[in-house]
């Protein structure tokens, strides 16, 4: 009886590890700032998580399939750039869908070279990292590009407005991901991606297209980083060609911190939207504290560490395992 | 074949403006152009003020922030046997060796924009550029008087938005604005420092979160308009008015938000100035005029009161 009880709390503990972990933090920030758990604070870290966020579901699907993506930082400083410098020559209206076509072809050189092609995902989108980065500012000529008429364009309902109370942001990240959850865990599709980045092999001999899963993979994420950068470029009308600089990197740790293996096969979107609020809150909680910057860097990494290392050791069911 | 005859061709060249004293061959290697509007703008007007004076033969190159392509740039420019080198420096301490390889060959370095480390001073001839500590120092002005024409300046709170941790700009110009406003204010106090890392959607995170921490914010000061357009962009989100809001090298964002009644001031800082003074420094050096060895350009306060002297910045 007692051992059934044991192994019943080290199930739930093995599943919700990180979840634990956000909660731990959760409650430490909120004993240590009064401020941390007010209706304004925490709608304004979901806002601003949102970007990282809707980039990080995306990722998700990709790192799933077993592969990387780290082109998503400069293909949002690319996707921005583009939209705001079309809002003020075609208008808003065409300027959003031509965005995100042209986005969406980056994706697909992406998934061609990586699904097709068969080459390295981690050379491929390092060198498209660069390659766009060079293409949005190319395109801008190394200008910010900002909205003329600030006031009067509708086009900032995306990053400013708020429905019911809600700031739109938020409700399209969680309606975005509410979406792919259901893509990931409940469609053939969704099985698919996990069965590829599982065991490939395996996967071939189902009779499932490898190459076509992932050049797809690479489309939703494309899709994603649009949807970033129209939110970004709505929320501040305006931009600078670095603005997604180093996001990447952000993306990863929260799809990483979610749970999802880098080496493919596991990982949910749910947890991945855990991953992207403890990043989130983190950041926003250090700076209520006050804690002096130079400090926060340490600091932000080694709570990553540490939700990383909770996670693992709940679903191994110890805290301490060395290699072999 | 093709290389050779264009190096007899320069060293032809060189060899006659020796001869008559008139042409001046300038080698410049800037940082990174096209990565922001400043640097676009500054290498336009300083192509332009090349082609427009007769006695300037101008080299320019362009390190694309590589700090090992800067390097390389520095030797085919000694290579070249160019008259001077104006160089904006990728990073500070790293292209120390590289500048006194070209102090050692006799060939006058001007720094624009940032300066090198201290290490290699003895290797460079002036530096042309911004002072930002006065810049820093001017905000604080700026911010000062506007409180005490509000009559605030003994209750005054502050908080302050800097540039990227580490970089010299920020540093200089954090140190300018904390040192001067006590010294101009006392009273009043700055009650969080924060990096918004020159970007804007960062600068507006931060500001966020001051807004939720502290219910009482009479002045923000940021290291630059882009970040102060970021944290003006939050407060009104939040619905935070008669927030006093400075910055620094006024971006033409920060002068519309200005003409708009929403943004204090700033510093002007033009990149056609900075351009041209270092021309001018280099010209000056060669010219044997006597040059100090921080030859800054001026940077004048700009608020809504005297905007209409300005022209709006191109970036």
């Amino acid at each position: 009886m007692a051992t059934l009880t044991k192994q019943k709390i080290g199930g739930i503990l093995a599943r919700q590890g990180i979840l634990i972990a956000f909660a731990i933090f959760m409650i430490a920030f909120t004993l240590a700032s009064a401020k941390f758990l007010s209706v304004d604070n925490v709608f304004s870290v979901v806002r601003s998580s949102a970007i990282l966020g809707v980039m990080a579901l995306g990722v998700t699907f990709v790192v799933i399939s077993g592969n990387l993506d780290l082109s998503v930082g400069s293909m949002m400083s690319f996707s921005t750039i583009v939209v705001l410098d079309l809002h003020d020559k075609i208008g808003p209206a065409l300027a959003i869908p031509a965005m995100f076509a042209m986005t969406l072809c980056l994706g697909a050189i992406i998934g061609f070279l990586v699904g097709y092609l068969r080459l390295n995902s981690l050379i491929v989108t390092l060198g498209m990292l660069s390659a766009i980065h060079g293409l949005t500012l190319t395109y801008s000529g190394g200008q910010n590009m900002d909205i003329a008429d600030k006031e009067g364009t509708w086009f900032s309902v995306f990053g400013q407005g708020s429905a019911l109370g809600i700031p739109v942001p938020i409700l399209i990240f969680v309606g975005l991901a509410a979406f792919l959850g259901v893509v990931l865990a409940r469609t053939p599709f969704g099985r698919k991606v996990y069965a590829v980045g599982g065991n490939g092999t395996a996967a071939t001999f189902s009779g499932i297209r490898r190459a076509r899963i992932v050049f797809q993979c690479y489309l939703i994420s494309s899709a994603c980083v649009a949807t970033a950068g129209l939110i970004q470029a709505s929320r501040s009308l305006g931009s600078q060609n670095t603005v997604g600089q180093g996001l990447e990197l952000e993306v990863l740790a929260a799809v990483i911190l979610g749970g999802a293996s880098l080496l493919g096969g596991s990982g949910t979107i749910f947890k991945t939207v855990i991953g992207v609020l403890i990043l989130g809150f983190i950041q926003n909680g250090l700076l209520l504290l006050g804690l002096q910057f130079y400090v926060q860097f340490v600091v932000t990494w080694v709570i990553i560490i540490l939700a990383v290392w909770l996670d693992i050791a709940a679903k191994r069911g110890k805290l301490l395992s060395p290699i072999a | 074949m093709k290389i050779r005859t264009a190096l007899v061709a320069s060293t032809a060249v060189f060899l006659a403006g020796a001869a008559s004293a008139e042409t001046m061959k300038i080698g410049i290697t800037q940082n990174n152009v096209g990565v922001d509007s400043y640097q676009t703008t500054y290498e336009k007007a300083f192509i332009a003020a090349a082609e427009a004076n007769a006695d300037v033969e101008a080299v320019v190159l362009d390190a694309g922030g590589d700090v090992a392509r800067q390097i390389a740039q520095m030797e085919d420019l000694i290579q070249q046997e160019v008259d001077a080198i104006i160089i904006w420096p990728t990073n500070g301490e790293a292209v120390i060796p590289a500048v006194r390889k070209a102090h050692q060959a006799g060939i006058p370095v001007i720094v624009t924009n940032s300066n090198i480390a201290e290490a290699g001073f003895d290797f460079v001839k002036s530096f042309s550029g911004p002072d930002n500590i006065t810049q820093g120092a001017r905000s604080a002005e700026i911010m000062c008087d506007k409180f005490k024409e509000m009559g605030i300046e003994n209750e005054a709170q502050v908080v302050h938005i800097t540039g990227q941790p580490g970089y010299t700009t920020a540093i200089e110009r954090a140190k300018g604005f904390e040192d001067r406003l006590p010294e101009v204010c006392p009273n009043v106090t700055v009650v969080d420092t924060q990096p918004g890392d020159w970007n804007r959607e960062k600068s507006q995170q931060v500001m966020e979160a001051f807004l939720v921490k502290y219910d009482d914010i009479d002045g923000v000061y940021a290291g630059d308009d882009n970040m102060g357009v970021g944290a003006l962009n939050a407060a009104k989100a939040a619905g935070r008015e008669g927030i006093i809001f400075v910055g620094a090298t006024n971006f033409a964002v920060g002068y519309e938000a200005m003409g708009a009644g929403e943004y204090w001031g700033s510093i002007y800082q033009s990149p056609v100035d900075d351009a041209e003074a270092a021309l001018k420094t280099a010209i000056d050096v060669l010219e044997g005029k006597d040059v100090p060895f921080l030859n800054y350009f001026d940077t004048p306060k700009i608020t809504q009161d005297n905007m209409g002297d300005f022209t709006k910045p191109v970036f």
